[in-house]
Parts: structure tokens; C-alpha cells; sequence
């Protein structure tokens, strides 16, 4: 038992030191944006978790079905921890960079095991908090509940997401084990993550109509989740009746089940590590034409392919896209005026979708992690006889590729959607405007913030400090719309405000870039 | 080919770790670079190849300052670090074709470069496989075949035969004395002596970030062997 926390200790110590700059050669400036980032994240997420099911608990009690809150809240933070937990078992539990060492260690298979998922489990548990803690506020304020309650439901919080954490790591093994047959095998892991990714998002809109509607898929969700997932009814009893048969029930399986994991995986650990490791081997390669290109289009190639080769990165700068466009391709055949109007009558689907759209493609950003991203490759783009300015264009160029499509969606929706032509000009204008911004941003911050200590590339593209002020800076340049709009009045003023200025700061980023950024990658 | 002018660097403010280097490597040379570990010799190689950026100092490539005019010196110039950390995500032949691009390799030349470095290092039935499928040996290789494919006046290697097989080290290093007959030079560090020894007709000691010893082979080694040598120069309090 010492030796397996001493390996999770050293485990965790490696991810945090990696995504918090403990211990690493950068400054302390990462590590305070990163800080002040996470707190911020935090009450925003908080916040929006805390409102969604205030109101969601508030319809439920008034069709007097409010104990179904924690359990759909359960369901949601299970599902969380399943979707995203999956498509990091490749990395975590198996073909983690150190695993060579940690397997020459005199410690069992199964320790090294439990290890790894006790660390998928630290990572989760963030997240259940950030869903499971607003979910007791609202369900104390609005069911007034006892003391025991509290208790049931805060020691719960630490056993909510060891189950969904097993389930994740066989769904992840079965993912990589099947993508890992095909020629492609990140293509296929990236198809089926979509797919996953977008199932999840169907089932969180099934929480969406009127209080009737709610209030009755809230119950047919709560018999569902019941039948599909018994340890949800263990929760439901032991947090909202107190029943503490039914936490030692819960407590026990969830325990069991982890243990029970950690050494049936153990027995086989090696062969499946092996297995979805292991890259396709052919060898017999016979030498044929070779397509010469100029050195921008070999490095906008290589970025490219670099792009698709990680499904994390893929998932999280690509996905703003793929929704975009699948709502795009939806406008045509689903009349979201008439849902717009039936909404309150109040949105205008002009003056928002200009928003919409920027969002997703603010949301797209690869620049911002492209320089963390080369890590330990650096060398080779650094000793290459090209331009540093040639470097940040092909990087560039692979971003403004991932977000183009945005282009192609604003005329689509500008169809569909029958807008004038200057809503369509606006919508048209503001994608192309934003794409070309947070391309130019992204890689501005990450030559001010980088990581090429990283060992699991997640910590770069999903936990980085340029990741994150990307982000919220993205997020910004959205809500200037609406308080630009608020000021001008009209969608015309606003965008004649808004457009040049966007453009102007594209500008100077790119002469900062011109200048500061090609002596920053230089001392990288 | 190479003249390194009182290059000095230090990290942080902490001391030097190369202090005031000079030296010159001419066309022709093998040259080997040699200290103990933490002396500087890969500091002293990643600006050379100008990847690593310093204050005092200049170091010149075919007259050209690495500084003033990186591009074109590396243009003419290839460089291996000591753990070649090659896109694992690209085939063999893709990473290959990548560098060719880069410098512009003429297409007609390319496949024949290819084909013969490949061919001597026996990979080039493994280039269809992703990089993340090759072993250490196989990417110092690959990371060879890349460097000689554009065909450097300037090689410079840092523990270039760490990894590589007996077979694989022989064909380097007749590699290497092909390519200083025909007017090149290599700039190589190591911790193998006998080959230093054998291979290089320049060698220069670095301790703690300064030159000891430096010159033709033969002067700095005397009667003694080159192992004797180097002990002597780090043993003692110079």
C-alpha cells in the first residue's frame, strides 16, 4: 500500500508539476495565470452549473419530483467523467511516457495499475465538484433537506466518479484497441469521439423544453438511469432519504468494483499495454515517386498532420467547428426562426448568430498550443534553414484550415436562415475577422506561455496558461458584440465598431509577431 | 568551415558554462569534441547549430555569423542532437521527404539521396512505418539519412554512434571520411575515445566550459593514448 501512493504521489506530483510549473524551468508568471485561470474557470463553471439546476430543480419541485435533481445531476457528472476520462486512457493507463521505468520498479502489475487510475480519478474529481457541489446548494436551498443530507452527499462526492472512471478505461481500451486494427487508427479514435462527444451533448439537450416536458424527462430519466446504472438508485436513496444501507451499498460497490479492476487489468496489463501501443509494423517498404513541395507548404503539411495525429488536440480546438457546421447543415431543415420565436420572441436570430458563430470559432484555436506542442521536437524546426516569420505562417495557415469552414457555415446559415444581405455581409465578415484574430492570438500567447516540458499532451491543449487566456480572451471578443450592440443600438453600428477594431488588433498582433515573437522563438 | 570566436554562455546568471571558446575546423576536418559530462560540449554544439541563442561571442559558418545570418548558415549545415527526437507521427519516408523540402533538395536528386543513405544504413524497408514504431538505433539513423540527404558542407553531430549498431557506426564513419575527402567537415562530440582517436585528425578537450586542449590529433595526444590524455587534463587543477 506505501509503494502504491508513493506511486501516485510521484504520478500526480509529474501531472500537476507539468500543468502548474512546479518544479519546471519556466516562470512563475505561467503558473499565476494558470492559478488565477482555474479559479476563474471555476466560479464561472460553478456558476453556470449552480443556475442550470436551480431552474431545473425549481420546475422539478414544482411538479414535486425534485429528488430526481442529484440523481440527473449524477447521471451528467458519470457521463462527464465517461466522455472525457475515454479518450485519456491512451496516455494515462496505457503507453504513459514513463512506463518502461515504473515497470522496472519492484512494485506489482495491479499497484501500477490501481496507480494510474487512482490518477484518472484525481483528475476527475475536479470536475464531479464542480458539478455535484452547486447540484447540493440548489437541491439545499430549494428541498430544505437535514443535516444528513450534507453528509451523505459531500462523502458522496468521492465515490461518484470511481465507477464512471472504470467504465472510461475499458470504453477507452475498447476505442484504442479498435482504432489501433485500422490504417488510420486516429482518424477512427477521432470519428468515434465525435461521436461519443456528440451523443453526450444530445442527451444533456433532452433537458431542454417546457417544465411539463422537463418534470417528465427528468422522472424517465431518473427510471432510465436507475435501470441502466443501479448504483445511482444506491446514491438517490442514501443522499435524499439518508438511508445508510444504501451508502454502505454504494460505497462498497464502488470500492469493490475499483479493486476488482485493478487486478483483473493487472493480469493482463502488459499484453493490452503492448497491444494498443504498438504502432502498425509492416516493414518491406520499396522506395517510389517522391512529391517535392516549397519549405511553407512542407511545414503547413507537417502541422497539419501533427493536428489530426492527436485526438485530444482534435477534440478539443476542433470540435466549436464540427458544431457549427452540423447546426449550419440542421438550419436548412429545421425552421429555427419558428424555434427562435417560440424562445420568447425576443432573439433575433441576425444580431445573435453573428455572436454564435464567433464563439465556435473562437473556441478553435490550434496556435495556441502549436509551440507547446513541439515539446521535445523543438530542434528540429529551430536548427531548419527557414525564417522563424515561415514557422508561425504555417501554423497560422493550419488554424485559419480548421476554422474555415466557419466561412462556408456563415453562408449556409445566411441562406437558411433567409437574412438580409447585410446581416449576411456582418455574419460573413465577423467569422473571417475572428478566425484570422484568434489564430494570430493563440500563437502570440503561447510565445509568451509555453510548456515543451509537457509528458501528456492534455496538459497542453486542454489545461495550458495559453490556453486558457485564449480562451477567455476569445470569450471577451464575443461579449464585446453584445455590449457594442447594446451601445450602437443597431447590428450595423455595432459591427462598423467592431469589425475594424478586430482587424486593427489582428494587425498589431501580427507585427508583434514579426518582430517580438521571431526573438522569443529564437531563446525558446 | 567553422571558426568559433570567444563564445561564452551561461544560464541564468549562473556561471559559464562555456567560457571564451575559440577554435577553427577547417574543410576537411574530423573533428572531435571531448569532456566530461556537464563540460559544455553540447551548449558549445546547440549554438553552433543555432538553436540555442548567446550573448558574447560569435561563431561563424563558412564565414557567415550563425547570429546575423541563421538561415544561411544552416542552409549549409546539418545537425544531429544526442536523443533525436524525431515527428513520431510521420512515416520514415514522409520525415525524409519533409527535410528534402525544406532544403530544397532537387526532386531529380532526392530519390537517389534517399535510396543511398537509406540503403547504407539498411532502413529503407522501415520508412513506411510511423517514427513512434522505430527504435532508438533506428531514429539516429533516420536522423542521419535527414542530415546527409542535402549534403552538408558542415556536419554537426552530438554522440552521433550512441545507439547505433556495429554495422551502422562502421558505415558512418566511412560516411563521414567520404565526405571530408570531398572538402566537408564534421564536427562531432563523444565520450567513445577510441574513436576520437582513430577518426579524428583535430581534437578538442573541454573542462568545466574552457578549452584545455585543442589541435591536430597526434600533437595533443604525444605518445600517451588519448584516454591517458583526458584523464590527465580533468585530473588535474588547470
Amino acid at each position: 500500500m506505501k509503494k502504491l501512493f508513493r506511486l501516485v504521489n510521484i504520478q500526480l506530483l509529474g501531472m500537476l508539476g507539468s500543468m502548474l510549473a512546479i518544479g519546471a524551468r519556466r516562470s512563475r508568471k505561467n503558473a499565476r495565470v494558470l492559478y488565477a485561470g482555474i479559479v476563474l474557470f471555476t466560479v464561472l463553471m460553478g456558476g453556470i452549473a449552480f443556475f442550470y439546476l436551480y431552474g431545473m430543480g425549481s420546475i422539478l419541485k414544482s411538479y414535486g419530483k425534485l429528488d430526481a435533481l442529484p440523481q440527473i445531476a449524477m447521471a451528467l457528472a458519470s457521463m462527464a467523467v465517461i466522455i472525457s476520462t475515454a479518450f485519456k486512457v491512451k496516455g494515462t493507463i496505457f503507453g504513459f511516457k514513463d512506463y518502461d521505468l515504473v515497470m522496472s520498479l519492484p512494485v506489482s502489475t495491479g499497484s501500477v495499475v490501481a496507480s494510474r487510475i487512482i490518477l484518472l480519478y484525481c483528475i476527475n474529481i475536479y470536475f464531479v465538484l464542480l458539478l455535484m457541489v452547486p447540484m447540493t446548494v440548489a437541491y439545499g436551498i430549494l428541498a430544505g433537506p437535514d443535516f444528513s443530507f450534507y453528509v451523505m452527499g459531500i462523502l458522496s462526492f468521492f465515490l461518484v466518479p470511481m465507477v464512471p472512471v472504470i467504465l472510461a478505461s475499458i470504453l477507452g481500451t475498447i476505442i484504442t484497441y479498435v482504432a489501433s486494427r485500422f490504417r488510420s487508427m486516429n482518424l477512427v479514435g477521432i470519428i468515434i469521439a465525435f461521436a461519443v462527444l456528440l451523443a453526450y451533448m444530445g442527451f444533456s439537450m433532452t433537458f431542454r423544453g417546457s417544465g411539463e416536458e422537463i418534470a417528465d424527462i427528468g422522472d424517465m430519466i431518473s427510471r432510465r438511469v436507475n435501470s441502466i446504472y443501479p448504483l445511482a438508485g444506491y446514491y438517490t436513496d442514501a443522499v435524499c432519504k439518508g438511508d445508510f444501507i444504501s451508502f454502505a451499498f454504494f460505497a462498497v460497490i464502488s470500492v469493490a468494483s475499483f479493486l476488482l479492476y485493478s487486478y483483473v487489468i493487472g493480469r493482463v496489463f502488459k499484453k493490452v499495454n503492448t497491444d494498443v501501443t504498438t504502432g502498425r509494423y509492416k516493414a518491406g517498404f520499396a522506395l517510389g515517386e517522391l512529391k517535392a513541395a516549397s519549405p511553407l507548404k512542407a511545414l503547413y503539411v507537417k502541422e497539419l498532420k501533427r493536428f489530426f495525429s492527436s485526438t485530444v488536440y482534435v477534440l478539443n480546438t476542433g470540435f466549436g467547428i464540427v458544431l457549427l457546421t452540423i447546426g449550419s447543415i440542421a438550419a436548412f431543415f429545421v425552421d429555427i426562426n419558428k424555434l427562435a420565436a417560440g424562445a420568447g420572441g425576443a432573439v433575433i436570430l441576425g444580431q445573435l448568430l453573428p455572436a454564435a458563430v464567433s464563439f465556435c470559432v473562437v473556441m478553435s484555436c490550434t496556435t495556441a498550443s502549436s509551440i507547446s506542442l513541439e515539446g521535445r521536437n523543438l530542434w528540429i524546426l529551430k536548427s531548419l534553414p527557414v525564417d522563424a516569420r515561415c514557422i508561425f505562417y504555417s501554423k497560422i495557415l493550419v488554424n485559419l484550415t480548421i476554422t474555415a469552414p466557419a466561412l462556408a457555415d456563415s453562408i449556409m446559415l445566411a441562406i437558411a436562415l433567409r437574412l438580409g444581405v447585410a446581416e449576411g455581409v456582418i455574419l460573413f465578415l465577423v467569422s473571417a475577422a475572428c478566425s484570422i484574430f484568434i489564430s494570430l492570438f493563440g500563437l502570440w500567447v503561447n510565445l509568451r506561455f509555453y510548456n515543451l516540458d509537457w509528458t501528456s499532451e492534455t496538459v497542453v491543449v486542454k489545461q495550458s496558461a495559453a490556453m486558457i487566456i485564449t480562451i477567455f480572451t476569445g470569450m471577451a471578443l464575443v461579449g464585446l458584440q453584445f455590449l457594442l450592440f447594446a451601445a450602437a443600438g443597431s447590428i450595423t453600428g455595432a459591427y462598423a465598431i467592431y469589425l475594424p477594431a478586430v482587424i486593427i488588433l489582428s494587425l498589431l498582433i501580427l507585427r508583434s509577431l514579426q518582430a517580438d515573437g521571431i526573438r522569443r522563438f529564437k531563446v525558446l | 568551415m567553422l571558426r568559433i570566436e570567444n563564445f561564452s554562455k551561461s544560464y541564468k546568471s549562473a556561471a559559464k558554462a562555456v567560457d571564451s571558446l575559440s577554435l577553427e575546423v577547417s574543410r576537411g576536418d574530423i573533428f572531435g569534441f571531448i569532456g566530461h559530462n556537464g563540460a559544455g560540449k553540447t551548449t558549445t554544439i546547440k549554438a553552433i547549430a543555432g538553436i540555442l541563442d548567446f550573448e558574447e561571442g560569435d561563431i561563424l559558418i563558412d564565414g557567415m555569423s550563425i547570429k546575423k545570418e541563421p538561415v544561411a548558415c544552416k542552409r549549409i549545415m546539418a545537425y544531429i542532437p544526442d536523443n533525436p527526437d524525431l515527428y513520431e507521427h510521420l512515416t520514415g519516408i514522409k520525415y525524409l521527404n519533409f527535410i528534402g523540402d525544406i532544403y530544397e533538395v532537387p526532386k531529380s536528386e532526392r530519390y537517389a539521396l534517399i535510396n543511398e543513405y537509406s540503403d547504407a544504413f539498411d532502413i529503407t524497408g522501415n520508412l513506411g512505418d510511423t517514427i513512434s514504431s522505430y527504435s532508438h538505433g533506428m531514429k539516429q539513423k533516420l536522423a542521419l539519412v535527414s542530415a546527409l540527404i542535402h549534403k552538408p558542407k558542415l556536419m554537426v553531430l552530438d554522440e552521433p554512434f550512441v545507439g547505433l549498431d556495429p554495422k551502422a557506426s562502421h558505415t558512418l564513419k566511412t560516411i563521414m571520411q567520404q565526405m571530408c575527402n570531398e572538402g566537408a567537415a564534421i564536427f562531432f562530440s563523444t565520450h567513445v575515445l577510441e574513436v576520437a582517436e582513430k577518426l579524428c585528425n583535430k581534437i578538442a578537450i573541454l573542462k568545466r566550459g574552457m578549452l584545455v586542449a585543442c589541435g591536430p590529433t597526434m600533437e595533443v595526444k604525444g605518445d600517451n593514448s588519448l584516454e591517458d590524455v583526458f584523464l590527465e587534463l580533468i585530473d588535474s587543477n588547470v
